[in-house]
């Protein structure tokens, strides 16, 4: 009749920290005050390169955001139609959007991008900057394409059941009661696609656009200072990733607010 | 069998090192941006030809050392050669005195001029007459640094001028820039090019261009063996042989 002390012990469920820890020791705030206290000691301590490589670049960084942005809305807009038509129950459709992912995942976009400038250029008289954008969303749209299929199979099929038998149209019920679901699904994945994005953006240097790579490395080709130069560039790409992160990191936390 | 595989590959190593160590002559290391036809470039055998490639090996003959020619990007040559990568340069380099602050070269071994690349129906006469238009140049070279000193004009930098010869027959730039040789190769030996593009004028300068052999800053060592080389094949004629059968005879 000996007793056993049974210990319960009472937890909140998983302890899985919170990825959006508010204090400044993050990783996040980590990176990003490192990021800026490092350029502002190099141009402060060295002016000579490394303010020379900060006033040569910002035009570089406009284009850099003009490409990311324009490509990113492309990409998403041919991602959603990807999606809708992998899903398709369509036959026609269905494979012409399955053969478009196929086709764009197999090819490195480095070679996308030559391939749609230079080798077309012969018949597609588009500029240097439309290409771009036009080659960094066909090449992202199709990985989008991935990512919205994946969040919209992820709904229970109750929900479409349940939206028919209420009278939505087919229509209705993907564009009003799955997506906004699949929505919270599909965001993180996209912003890592984003992300993704603003880095190989930096590609597009090879089609003489003046993105910051470019100007970059045309200061280090008439100064020799190489090292100075790429640390300036990682500094920049660093900085804005890291603002397009916390940017994203914003509309997943709203998102979360309102599913409790 | 993997055993076997591992001792047959030391047995090779072990009885190349010797051989290799047995040849006395040294081995300079050259680097070359090979898309710079005819003065270095990959043909259709996938062999390293030109122009300087031809007269590198002409001075290795000459003054008793062995070339080993390595194909490097341009946009970052320097740094490759900063860093220790290859002993030196061959790759129609401009002797400049910005260049000259970071690194020795040999005696100069070419004269070029800058010559402007357009179209036939283009009437342009100076770099002025393209104003709001862009021009054309690969990154880094003296071919770029001249279009960026033109007020009114969008200068594009090119990983290599092959890219932007391309991009000009394409008709998205009006003019490239680009040593002599190089622009007479694309504009003249390409069938396609040379039915629509034309070398329209050479870029005015008041100051002779010359290419050289460059070396990392105080490597004096390299620098004599190239230095004597060139002047053991200017001498014996080998030089102007070299220049004929890449450039004809005037």
């Amino acid at each position: 009749m000996s007793e056993k002390k049974v210990k319960i012990e009472v937890t909140d469920g998983a302890s899985i920290p919170d990825s959006q820890d508010p204090s400044m020791f993050n990783a996040w705030w980590v990176s990003f005050i490192g990021a800026i206290g490092m350029i502002a000691y190099l141009v402060i301590s060295k002016p000579d390169p490394y303010r020379n490589i900060l006033l040569f670049v910002p035009d570089g960084i406009i284009v850099t955001f003009e490409v990311t942005i324009c490509s990113i809305i492309g990409a998403l807009i041919i991602g959603l139609f990807t999606g809708l038509g992998r899903i398709s129950s369509n036959k026609f459709i269905n494979l012409i959007a399955s053969t478009y992912v196929e086709v764009v995942r197999g090819i490195p976009l480095l070679v996308q991008l030559f391939y749609i400038y230079y080798a077309m250029g012969r018949v597609l008289q588009v500029q240097d900057m439309l290409s771009a954008i036009l080659a960094m969303s066909v090449c992202y749209g199709a990985y989008m394409g991935e990512v919205f299929r994946a969040g919209i199979e992820s709904i229970d099929e109750g929900q479409t059941e349940a939206a028919r038998s209420l009278g939505f149209s087919k229509r209705e019920t993907m564009f009003l009661v799955i997506l906004p679901q699949a929505w919270r699904t599909i965001l993180p994945p996209v912003g890592n696609e984003f992300i993704a994005l603003l880095k190989d953006s930096s590609l597009v240097s090879i089609l003489a656009v003046a993105d910051i790579l470019r100007r970059g490395r045309e200061f280090a080709a008439e100064s020799f200072q190489y090292f100075e130069t790429y640390t300036m560039i990682a500094l920049l790409y660093l900085l804005i990733t890291l603002i397009l992160s916390k940017g994203v990191s914003h509309m997943e936390a709203r998102l979360n607010h309102y599913d409790r | 069998m993997l055993k076997k595989i591992i001792v047959a590959l030391m047995l090779t190593i072990f009885t190349a090192f010797p051989a290799m160590a047995g040849s006395k002559a040294p081995v300079v290391t050259i680097a070359s941006d090979c898309t710079w036809p005819p003065m270095e470039f990959v043909n259709k055998d996938k062999q390293i030809v030109g122009f300087s490639v031809d007269l590198m090996k002409a001075c290795a003959t000459a003054a008793g050392y062995d070339v080993k020619i390595k194909n490097v990007a341009w946009d970052g040559i320097f740094a490759g050669l900063a860093a220790g990568k290859y002993d030196a340069i061959c790759s129609s380099v401009t002797i400049n005195e910005k260049r000259k602050k970071v690194m020795d070269f040999s005696a100069p071994y070419f004269e070029v001029q800058q010559s402007v690349v357009t179209n036939k129906d283009s009437n342009a006469k100076t770099l002025d007459d393209f104003k709001g238009k862009n021009i054309g140049a690969q990154i880094g070279t003296t071919g770029y640094f001249a279009i960026k000193t033109v007020e009114g004009v969008t200068p594009k930098s090119y990983d290599e001028i092959g890219l932007a010869m391309e991009d000009l027959y394409n008709g998205r730039i009006s003019a490239v820039v680009c040593d002599d040789p190089i622009a007479a190769d694309f504009a003249l030996q390409q069938a396609d090019y040379a039915k629509r593009l034309k070398i329209a004028f050479t870029v005015k300068s008041d100051k002779a261009e010359y290419l050289g052999v460059a070396v990392r800053k105080g490597n004096t060592e390299i620098l004599s063996l190239i230095d004597k080389g060139l002047a053991a094949v200017r001498a014996d004629g080998t030089y102007d042989k070299i220049k004929a059968k890449w450039f004809g005879s005037n």
